[in-house]
């Protein structure tokens, strides 16, 4: 960390007048005085040492918010649960929360706040558990405690707390371990009875081998397997064919063949192969379902959009209530850049709303009363009256958190093709061990149990079972690790089949940014204009406000109070006394529906005395850009911008990235029908976009990756999303599945082959059934590693610089 | 030879209180963050108040 960078955020800092934080005995130089509150209260609660664990830089600070009106009863019992009249408990989602330091400073802060019982935080999931004792301390105080420390926290529900994630992951641990210790002592007895094969062994000790061998497979069939037995028994009772039914009827006759094998001192016994196969279809499930666990993060975001708040109209004005005590037929007041609680009908007067949530439109579509709005978009205009027509789970928003659920625990296409092609395999080797055993039972009937139980055992399905999901588990991981999060997993396959991929423009190729030249200066200099507006929006992410603070970057440093966002608008603070307004045209002048000067994106800095500056933004193309377009190009693909851009501006970014096909002053209508016409022509098309502009659109391609940035990530048209913002990992993204499929369709060669070479061999009675036992060990094993090899080589990218822009990511 | 027959039986035994143990450390939330607590150990503990004076 340099001295140019804020020791807090690591944001660049001020080059006049730096601000100085005191941290243990040395000053530091922050870059605003958020950062320098935060780092200094961090100092006197003598947490410093988060200076020295943390690995990454933390939030940049924003003030602090009102929570007050979490203390309302109606929200608490939500969100906070009481165990008994001195112990609550409430699970709070922190945004910011970015490495394990972070975690440590919470923990430590928060213990020191007289009230708090207990707190637990997982920088992974990036949730803090807290206890606290609501005599003494308000919830409302812990967050505002959050606050202080520069994190934004979220209360989640009660029913979080009992989470089923977390007894799921608990109880797939505690199978897997089981599984993993009963197969070692499986083996291990396994090993002495075949040396025994050989060099001869005590019948005494040999038959109590077996038994020990039956009692430690014992656990793992009956309690590790369990997932696979119940999950055959449901699909049966549906009527339907999965893999867990040859996995179970698999398991279940070895298991009952061998167990008849020890009681009546019969034949060989297969307690090792019943668990290794348990254990590895363990291992393969546990992956998967980490992954889901992931996934299910993006849906928690997507939760946070709905607002937990209302004003509700009463007989004696507005009430703030709780959003779960609306009733259909309430009616509720909507401000200005706030959110719309439920479902419903605007009442009035006619406003504009922001929905690009659900409709991927961004700029605000005018509506008239008498029309439905929903759940979730902003108020661009307001105040306006709603009759709230659906609540909760019957809202839009609460449909697509639905759908994003859904899809995140449905099973992949892939997955259900090798189900399909595994239950038509367990049918025919049924078929064959029945064939094999009534032959036998004609000519030799002391061979025929030998010869059906090696069908059965060098049959067994498990190379099939592991083919697919080793594979695509095993991406997904790999690709988790490079910040590339595969939402649906059916998208890996498109990704690697695309062979046509469209970008949207503004957000994914290029980036907001403003050159000086453009600015257009009514009053003062162009040094104070860019100083009070880098001040202004000192605390916004967005990109066009991280690029307006790039831009003044140099100038006099001001410092602004009583800041006000008004979301889709713009914001308001005051600057030595002076109260200005940055944003859209009409907000920043007062005047409603008023486009002044026709360049209507233009940001405008005003005062109450008028116009000071217009800021007309331009944009620049992001790093990477270049490089993925040249190394796709190579690959054979075909490249094409879509963009709802002037022309002008699209056809001079195709010219920079040498692409030839582009289409400009799109809409998306215009879109919808482009991704048409190029899928009748038989390609498989993969849309890259922000995930906010692109929804409909996206969600029509074959496969939709989205740019994450903040809450463009919660997004549910999109089936692969690039967390890190970095382009280049699309590239990574594409090799790592195209590596997919070719071990998926050897792993599934191989087990094809195999079958077909030993089911003839041990119908006849070639293969003993110790043999039958190793062979099919061996056929899984090679399964795995081979699906292991994804990802190893480590693909390196040529002049693939670091953007500039990840350290705001 | 024939001390197997003890020593294996009492392996298991172990076994058992081994997976036993495990299940206990599961259930109480042991491998729930298997993120955050490796830092702990690395930072001395707090003074005794946020304000007391260095002796």
């Amino acid at each position: 960390m340099n001295a140019q960078a804020c020791f807090h955020c690591g944001e660049a800092n001020p080059d006049s007048a730096p601000i100085l934080a005191r941290v243990q005995g040395r000053q530091h130089a922050v870059c605003c005085p958020g950062c320098k509150a935060a780092a200094e209260w961090i100092e006197t609660l003598g947490l410093a040492d988060y200076y020295r664990l943390r690995s990454g830089p933390a939030q940049r600070h924003d003030g602090v918010a009102d929570h007050a009106a979490w203390d309302r009863p109606a929200l608490a019992r939500l969100h906070v649960r009481s165990t008994s009249a001195d112990r609550a408990q409430v699970i709070v989602l922190v945004d910011g929360l970015r490495c394990s330091a972070c975690a440590w400073l919470i923990e430590r802060a928060l213990r020191g706040i007289d009230g708090v019982l207990d707190v637990g935080v997982n920088a992974l999931a990036r949730r803090v558990s807290l206890e606290f004792d609501p005599r003494r301390i308000k919830l409302s105080s812990l967050l505002a405690a959050l606050s202080r420390l520069g994190y934004v926290p979220h209360p989640l529900t009660a029913g979080m707390i009992d989470s089923q994630r977390q007894r799921e992951s608990r109880a797939a641990l505690k199978r897997l371990v089981v599984a993993g210790l009963g197969t070692m002592q499986a083996m291990m007895m396994a090993v002495a009875l075949y040396a025994g094969v050989f060099d001869g062994i005590d019948p005494a000790v040999r038959e109590f081998f077996r038994w020990i061998g039956f009692l430690v497979a014992t656990p793992v069939v009956l309690y590790s397997a369990q997932p696979f037995f119940r999950g055959a028994v449901r699909e049966w009772r549906a009527r339907r064919l999965s893999m867990d039914t040859p996995v179970a009827l698999a398991v279940a006759l070895i298991y009952l063949a061998s167990m008849i094998n020890v009681f009546v001192g019969g034949h060989e016994i297969y307690f090792d192969s019943v668990s290794m196969f348990v254990l590895f279809l363990l291992l393969g499930r546990h992956l998967a379902m980490r992954a889901r666990h992931r996934a299910g993060d993006v849906v928690d975001a997507l939760a946070r959009l709905q607002p937990v708040l209302a004003e509700r109209r009463e007989a004696a004005g507005y009430t703030t209530i709780a959003v779960h005590e609306l009733e259909a037929g309430d009616i509720v007041r909507v401000g200005s850049g706030a959110a719309i609680p439920a479902d419903g009908e605007l009442l009035g007067p006619r406003c504009r709303i922001d929905e690009s949530l659900l409709s991927g439109e961004s700029t605000p579509i005018a509506r008239e009363p008498g029309q439905a709005l929903i759940a979730g978009s902003l108020v661009i205009d307001g105040p306006i009256e709603v009759i709230v027509r659906h609540i909760g789970a019957d809202t839009v928003l609460a449909g697509i958190v639905r759908m994003v659920t859904r899809a995140a625990s449905e099973r992949p296409a892939l997955a259900r093709l090798a189900d399909a092609r595994a239950a038509r395999f367990v049918v025919r080797v049924l078929a064959a061990t029945l064939i094999t055993t009534l032959a036998w039972a004609w000519f030799d009937p002391g061979r025929a149990l030998p010869a059906a139980l090696a069908v059965l055992v060098v049959s067994c399905p498990c190379a099939f079972a592991l083919a697919v999901p080793s594979a695509l588990t095993r991406a997904v991981a790999v690709l988790a690790q490079r910040g590339v999060l595969v939402v649906d997993a059916d998208a890996l396959e498109a990704l690697a089949r695309a062979d046509r991929f469209i970008f949207d423009k503004t957000g994914t190729l290029t980036e907001p940014n403003f050159e000086r030249a453009r600015v257009e200066v009514i009053r003062g200099s162009l040094e104070q204009a860019l100083g009070i507006a880098a001040a202004l929006e000192q605390s916004n992410s967005h990109p066009l406000g991280l690029a307006l603070r790039r831009a003044g970057a140099s100038a006099p440093l001001k410092t602004a109070t009583a800041l006000r966002h008004v979301q889709g608008a713009g914001v308001e603070g005051d600057i030595e006394g002076i109260r200005y307004r940055l944003g859209r045209a009409d907000f920043s002048l007062h005047a409603p529906g008023a486009d002044t000067a026709g360049d209507g994106d233009a940001l405008v800095l005003a005062d109450p005395d008028g116009v000071i500056a217009r800021f007309p933004p331009s944009e620049q193309l992001r790093p990477a850009a270049a490089t993925l377009i040249r190394s796709l190009g190579d690959a054979g693909i075909k490249c094409e911008i879509l963009s709802g851009d002037r022309a002008a501006r699209v056809a001079h970014i195709a010219g920079l990235l040498a692409i030839d096909e582009f289409t400009a002053a799109a809409s998306p209508v215009d879109k919808l029908a482009r991704l048409a016409v190029l899928r009748a022509q038989g390609h498989v098309v993969a849309m890259v976009g922000d995930g906010i502009n692109d929804a409909p659109v996206l969600a029509a391609a074959d496969v939709a990756i989205a740019i994450g940035e903040g809450s463009a990530m919660a997004h549910a048209a999109s089936g692969i999303l690039l967390a890190s913002s970095r382009l280049e990992s699309l590239l990574e993204a594409r090799h790592v599945a195209a590596e997919m499929l070719v071990r998926l369709k050897q792993n599934l060669n191989w087990a094809l082959a195999y079958n077909l070479s030993a089911v003839p061999l041990a119908a006849l009675g070639f293969v003993p059934p110790w043999l039958a036992a190793i062979g099919m060990s061996a056929s899984s094993i090679v399964v795995i590693l081979n699906s292991l090899r994804i990802g190893r080589h480590a693909t390196a990218w040529p002049d693939a610089p670091r953007p500039v822009s990840e350290a705001v990511a | 030879m024939n001390i197997i027959l003890l020593l294996i039986p009492i392996s298991l035994v172990l076994l058992g209180v081994g997976i036993w143990a495990f299940f206990w450390a599961v259930n109480h939330a042991q491998f729930d963050d298997l993120d955050t607590p490796s830092l702990t150990p690395l930072s001395e503990d707090r003074p005794a108040a946020p304000d007391a004076e260095e002796p």
